[in-house]
């Protein structure tokens, strides 16, 4: 099996600098699936994010609230084409805030900054630190969180 | 037909109010999670995360790994899971999430469990019926490993009148 042209050549460490943006191409709508399935997928046993009835008059909008980790799992993966094609480990996130619910129907698109790039020791590798927006159909911020990547970098990236 | 009077049926109350937390209290989770391949790939595709190190097995393999990488994100959020009866369930928004690290990758077949210990429980000026409690959550692997911690803040309701701890 060829393993080049399966990931595209761009996303390696030397593609980012501080400050670069990023508006992704596509955003996602919000449902059954992406909510209420992967929500009791993950063992998630509060009912507010798959029991509708029990959401009825909530203070925090009617119907199911989609739970925060969900909402930036999908912002983490809209951006993940352009920030972590050709990434060799998820290092960890930070600064991870829920400014505003989310409920089966909304639609998010992901937004990215670039805040810190970070050599690092070795010569295969470097660390990119990125600042993800989560946003809504009607262009409210619902969630931000910051992540860090190990990417490789593009003179050992393409053998 | 003649059906019994469901309100005098005792709930069987699940999750934990505010008072119920003090600091360095520590909770083992319920249940643990082997993650399978059958989960990755649901999740990565149902959150747009089509990254061939998650889903192309043979990919994953070439950049030296045994099997494919388990979406990290996937592990966050089942290591929240199963820590979501003992420390969030009783109702509460999720504020927010500190210094998550990803010590080490996960693969299909990984048995994962989680604990916690209560950092900080404090009241919240503004809002009467709920206070504010920080937690350090860890997960292991099967072996015993490290394999994420992150501290995760949570409004949590106060205690009302007749409701008791579950």
């Amino acid at each position: 099996m060829t393993f080049s042209g399966l990931t595209a050549d761009s996303g390696y460490f030397e593609d980012f600098q501080v400050g670069q943006r990023m508006r992704h191409y596509r955003g996602a709508t919000i449902d059954e699936v992406e909510n209420n399935c992967l929500s009791k997928l993950v063992m998630n046993t509060a009912q507010a994010h798959w029991n509708e009835d029990s959401m009825a008059g909530s203070p925090l909008g009617e119907g199911r609230l989609v739970f925060g980790l969900i909402t930036a799992s999908v912002v983490v993966g809209l951006a993940s084409q352009d920030t972590a094609e050709n990434a060799v480990a998820d290092l960890g996130l930070d600064k991870v805030r829920f400014a505003k619910p989310v409920h089966h129907g909304d639609t998010l698109y992901s937004y990215t900054e670039v805040i810190a790039v970070d050599e690092g020791p070795g010569d295969e590798s470097g660390e990119v630190r990125f600042k993800h927006w989560g946003v809504n159909q009607h262009g409210d911020v619902v969630c931000e969180l910051e992540r860090r990547v190990l990417l490789k970098r593009r003179r050992t990236g393409t053998e | 037909m003649d059906q019994p009077d469901f309100s005098t049926f005792p709930l069987a109350r699940k999750g934990r109010s505010f008072e119920a937390f003090a600091e360095g209290q520590g909770y083992q989770h319920h249940w643990g999670r082997t993650l399978t391949d059958g989960d990755n790939a649901l999740f990565c595709t149902a959150t747009c995360n089509w990254n061939p190190m998650h889903l192309n097995t043979e990919y994953a393999r070439a950049q030296g790994h045994p099997d494919v990488v388990i979406n990290p994100m996937l592990v966050l959020c089942t290591v929240i899971g199963l820590s979501v009866e003992d420390l969030s369930e009783a109702g509460g928004l999720f504020l927010g999430m500190e210094d998550c690290i990803f010590h080490r990758s996960v693969h299909p077949g990984d048995t994962l469990t989680a604990r916690s210990t209560v950092l900080e429980a404090r009241t919240s000026s503004s809002r009467p019926n709920a206070g504010i409690v920080t937690w350090h959550t860890e997960a292991f692997n099967q072996h015993g490993e490290l394999v994420v911690d992150f501290r995760r803040t949570n409004l949590v309701v106060r205690r009302r009148r007749g409701i008791e701890d579950g």
